[in-house]
């Protein structure tokens, strides 16, 4: 009997760890193992300095952005997005009507798990549930007019500490759990996940570009790429990234790219927004 | 019938011999093809990671592609290596262009005769 | 003698003749082909790991059974199954491969 009962209690144990080690989803840790591996890997890159992108892990680099911060070119883009704020809708009512505190100063809250609906919730969402609500057509994901609104939230929280909640919710943690996936998963014909890149490879050269290190990368969005020659929100990132390995992106807010949004801004908790950036 | 032997021998012989001379003129003449494969965007793209003597504007992902007979003495290491490097690092960041469809079986094969003379 | 050389003879017709008919390829045999194709890609739609080499594929496939090439349209078509394949096979062998990556 005793025997018996033993030899359950090995098969119980047995079969649960491996369960429990696949199916325990822990932030808290993710978060922390995730800031030590770049603290350790990068000892002299003050911890707030890893939001500037490429130019924490490159000299050459950082002398050129000095002087490129001197006539920020997304200054443009900050303004178009105030004014786009304050101006009312048909129905009299502004973009600022949707958010806390007219949307000021609060864009290191983005992306937040909505437990009505059960979804990821990104700035970019948000805003264009406000104009659908109002009777107004949404923006495209990678328009400039879409990087100019997040522009102007995101400058108007610069220096704020990313603050993203996972409630207790088991659709919350699911969420995550999906957009951690998503960051690791290879894709595309030459086989790349954001991570091959951006945990595994940051201050690495891809050709004569620096490549950023995950850790707060989304405090810097949107961002003015000098490649590009405009303003680029993270939807447009995200579907570069997916097309620069070949593969298909995903269309703009996808639950995916929420997920990976979420989950990636979690990480980067903390850390004070910067955007919005300008890259080379 | 030992002639016809010896005629059987000189035959084999020079044909090997006529073998092994298109084999290395063959060798040879692939290394500026797999050169303009492993250049070419679309193809090896190996400049993105990788320094290579005559290329512009490299990465480096991945290390200096220099000295390749000493480092790769087997061939087979190398033809394995760009085929799919996951199988051995399966934490690599290089494509695995053979499993992937990016280049078939020859033009692998081109690119090593290329990396042989670097 | 004789007859050896009209069997070999034979033989180059037959499969000179044979290889002529593999390769003209029909507008249904293109047809075959690019739904084929496309199952497999909208395999890996699902799988949310379409390549753009696979679009690509496709995309050379029907241009060219537009202009009525169709064996270049088949070639393009199989080739983009092939792609599509692949891209299965890396979205299922991901499924687990990729917790191997993340930093702990």
């Amino acid at each position: 009997m005793l025997r018996k009962l033993f030899v359950a209690a090995v098969f119980v144990v047995g079969a649960a760890q491996p369960l429990l080690a696949d199916n325990a989803v822990d932030p808290q840790a993710d978060f922390k193992a995730f800031r030590e591996y770049f603290t350790k890997r990068f000892p002299k890159v003050q911890l707030d300095d890893f939001v500037n992108g490429p130019y924490s892990m490159d000299e050459g680099l950082r002398k050129q952005w000095k002087a490129i911060e001197e006539f920020p070119p997304y200054e443009f883009a900050v303004d178009h997005g105030k004014e786009a704020f304050a101006k009312p809708f048909k129905n009299g009512k502004t973009l600022g009507d949707c958010f806390p505190n007219k949307g000021v100063g609060i864009r290191q809250n983005y992306p937040y798990f909505d437990t009505k609906s059960g979804e990821v919730i990104t700035l970019e969402l948000a805003l264009n549930q406000c104009l659908e609500a109002n009777g107004e057509k949404p923006l495209d994901y990678t328009s400039q007019e879409m990087a100019a609104l997040t522009a102007y939230m995101a400058f108007t929280s610069r220096g704020k500490p990313f603050d993203i909640k996972i409630p207790n919710d088991p659709r919350a943690l699911a969420a995550y759990r999906s957009g951690e996936e998503y960051f690791y998963t290879r894709r595309g014909q030459l086989n790349f996940s954001c991570a091959s890149c951006h945990v595994q490879s940051p201050g690495g050269h891809i050709r004569t570009e620096v490549l950023a290190p995950a850790l707060g990368i989304l405090n810097a969005m949107p961002i003015f790429r000098s490649e590009w020659g405009n303003m680029g929100t993270i939807t447009r990132r995200f579907q570069t990234c997916n097309s620069q390995v070949r593969g298909v992106p995903l269309p703009g807010q996808d639950v995916l790219y929420r997920n990976v949004e979420y989950y990636l801004s979690y990480m980067g908790n903390g850390l004070p927004i910067s955007g919005p950036g300008a890259r080379p | 019938m030992e002639l016809r032997q010896s005629h059987l021998v000189l035959a084999a012989v020079a044909g090997g011999l006529i073998g092994a001379a298109v084999l290395s003129w063959s060798a040879a003449s692939a290394a500026p093809v797999g050169q303009e494969l492993a250049f070419d965007r679309g193809k090896g793209n190996c400049l993105t990671c990788h320094e290579i003597k005559d290329g512009p504007a490299p990465g480096n992902l991945g290390p200096a592609l220099n000295d390749m007979k000493a480092r790769f003495p087997d061939r087979k290491e190398l033809i394995a290596i760009v085929s799919d490097e996951t199988k051995r690092n399966p934490l690599t960041v290089m494509p695995p262009f053979k499993r992937n469809l990016i280049l078939n079986d020859e033009e692998i094969e081109q690119i090593v005769d290329f990396l042989y003379t670097l | 003698m004789r007859t050896r050389a009209l069997i070999r003879l034979a033989v180059i017709l037959s499969v000179a003749g044979l290889t002529t008919a593999a390769v003209a390829a029909s507008a249904d045999d293109f047809k075959a082909a690019l739904a084929k194709a496309e199952a497999a890609n909208k395999q890996a739609g699902a799988l949310k790991n379409q390549w753009t080499t696979t679009t690509n594929a496709l995309n050379a496939a029907k241009k060219a059974a537009d202009g009525g090439k169709f064996d270049e349209a088949v070639k393009h078509a199989n080739e983009a199954e092939a792609l599509a394949n692949a891209s299965i096979a890396q979205a299922k062998g991901e499924e687990k491969a990729w917790a191997d990556a993340v930093v702990r």
